[in-house]
């Protein structure tokens, strides 16, 4: 293809050297990429160093793989990519998880419908329970590369929180949704928050001693077995009083300081 | 030689099960073997010197540094590749590669992707960087594996049972890799195959029920069997097998008008572990 000018001396040095304006540097890059003795002539002016820049941060940009919709949601959330990516490999935050605890929950709404009581305790009984199972899941064995992440630098513990309050926030909000919808009982949307934070807190304390598939299982079974003796003795909701909210808070504060001491021990 | 690796009196147990029994020995920078029958506890070893798991007692120094006290700065200076690395589902190369770099402690972006792309490419696998690993062959996976190891050029490379399940071509490149990583680094290289060890280790360490029999060079080893080598028409010794040309090749006490052939690794490593405990030297 024949053009009517070529690039002259002077306009190549003040294009190599970034000297002219976008308008212009745009005509002679449209101008490049039909004349190939243009192209030659402008080769020994373009600092190498400069080009192997340039084409390192299109390699880098091509590279790179596409963050996954979770890691994008949560850096537009403010969380740093790092620690997206590291919360998005998360079995617990995979979405057929969250589907499993979403209907999970939603069962356990719909059991309000059945009888004023005892249907009531059993979404108070189940819904603390999930985030429990999601914590487990988080990390430890339920992790397939959980070998090399003990092996590795990053804090087992730090990993093992933010992973833990990733699926309690996933949880409180599917709670929320669903109790939102379906409760009548709006009070009762707001009981389960604390044994949930009591429940989820101690299974991460003791998984400084045992594995947290363990863990939470011996400690949701002694949940749901308190909430059945209690509905069978007292025939109420006392699990849910003010006591046991405040019983509640005290097991997670008393968690979170075995958790802090006993840090080390998860790795 | 430096002394990177440092063992003292080490004992693991698990149950009622002893993995390790007052394991004792030392090694350097370089490939160095550990050989040993299943359940010797060389993945209890490996996984100890990666600090995944503590000893009970006695003493493991890597890299100067006291492997409880000091773990953190060991585990920066460490690669592992376990038996099994734990790929995550639906993870590319690049990305799994990318997931361990975090783990080590690579936040700046562009700094750890600049160190993923380095690793990929010096396992080879720079073309596939993109693919998912569940479509890869076993021995590319395998590589993936050393890849992340390699992340943050470790001084010391802990590597379970790299070629187990791999076929001799693939075999034949990874001992290229492993070589090539071994030049500047403390490599350890638990394996079952004696052919590996002969082909790349500098020392070798064989475990046998928790504890060191052997720590030598592959020449040592092989000659334990100096002597104990022979062929004959018939069936003798305390191992035998037929050859391609109908001969025995026997392992054992030999006769005195035995036949006596050049042992090899694997005949040293097989009278180590033997029953015939009268004939190993001390």
């Amino acid at each position: 293809m024949s053009t009517a000018w070529h690039i002259d001396e002077d306009l190549s040095r003040d294009y190599t050297q970034g000297r002219i304006d976008a308008v212009l540097a745009s005509s002679v890059e449209a101008h490049l990429l039909v004349c190939a003795a243009c192209r030659q002539s402008l080769v020994p002016a373009v600092p190498r160093a400069r080009l192997d820049r340039v084409w390192d941060d299109i390699v880098a940009v091509v590279d790179a793989p596409a963050p996954r919709p979770l890691e994008r949601l949560l850096c537009h959330m403010g969380v740093r990519e790092h620690t997206a990516r590291l919360l998005g490999v998360t079995p617990s935050l995979r979405l057929g998880w969250i589907a499993a605890s979403a209907l999970a929950l939603l069962f356990a709404v719909l059991a309000t419908g059945e009888t004023t009581r005892f249907g009531m305790l059993v979404f108070l009984a189940v819904a603390p329970t999930v985030p429990v199972a999601g914590v487990v899941m988080a990390f430890g064995r339920a992790d397939p590369a959980h070998e090399l992440a003990l092996a590795a630098p990053y804090s087992i513990v730090r990993l093992a929180l933010i992973r833990a309050t990733a699926v309690l926030g996933v949880c409180v909000a599917l709670a929320l949704v669903t109790g939102l919808a379906l409760l009548n009982d709006r009070g009762a949307l707001a009981a389960w928050l604390l044994p949930a934070l009591a429940l989820t807190s101690l299974t991460l304390a003791l998984s400084s001693w045992f594995e947290p598939l363990y863990a939470g299982a011996a400690i949701s079974g002694l949940w749901l077995s308190g909430v059945a003796g209690t509905a069978l003795q007292s025939g109420d909701s006392a699990l849910f009083g003010s006591a046991v909210q405040l019983l509640s808070l005290a097991v997670a504060a008393a968690s979170s300081f075995l958790i802090f001491v006993r840090r080390k021990e998860f790795s | 030689m430096i002394d990177t690796v440092v063992l003292d009196d080490v004992t693991k147990t698990f149950g009622r099960h002893r993995a390790l029994s007052g394991l004792t020995f030392t090694t350097g920078p370089g490939v160095t073997g550990l050989l040993g029958p299943n359940g010797a506890g060389k993945t209890t070893l490996i996984r100890l010197l990666a600090t995944v798991l503590a000893a009970d007692s006695g003493s493991v120094h890597l890299l100067g540094r006291d492997s409880v006290r000091d773990r953190l700065e060991i585990r920066r200076r460490l690669g592992y590749l376990p038996q099994d690395p734990g790929f995550q589902r639906g993870f590319t190369v690049f990305e799994f590669v990318d997931y361990v770099a975090i783990l080590k402690e690579m936040v700046n972006r562009r700094a750890r992707h600049d160190e993923v792309r380095r690793v990929i490419g010096e396992v080879g696998l720079t073309d596939v960087s993109g693919k998912r690993i569940r479509t890869l062959s076993g021995g590319m996976r395998r590589r993936v594996g050393i890849a992340q190891a390699l992340l943050g050029e470790p001084e010391l490379v802990l590597l379970d049972e790299p070629t187990a399940g791999l076929d001799p071509e693939q075999r034949l490149r990874f001992r290229d890799l492993i070589s090539r990583i071994g030049e500047n680094r403390t490599v350890l290289l638990s394996t079952h195959q004696t052919e590996d060890v002969a082909a790349l280790c500098e020392r070798i360490v064989v475990l046998r029920n928790g504890a060191s029999v052997f720590s030598g060079t592959p020449e040592e080893l092989r000659g334990l069997a100096h002597g104990q080598v022979w062929v004959s028409g018939e069936r003798a010794g305390m191992l035998s097998w037929r050859t391609a040309e109908g001969m025995f090749r026997n392992i054992g006490s030999s006769p005195p008008d035995a036949d006596l052939v050049s042992p090899t690794i694997e005949d040293g490593y097989l009278l180590l572990l033997g029953d015939v405990p009268s004939e190993v030297p001390a």
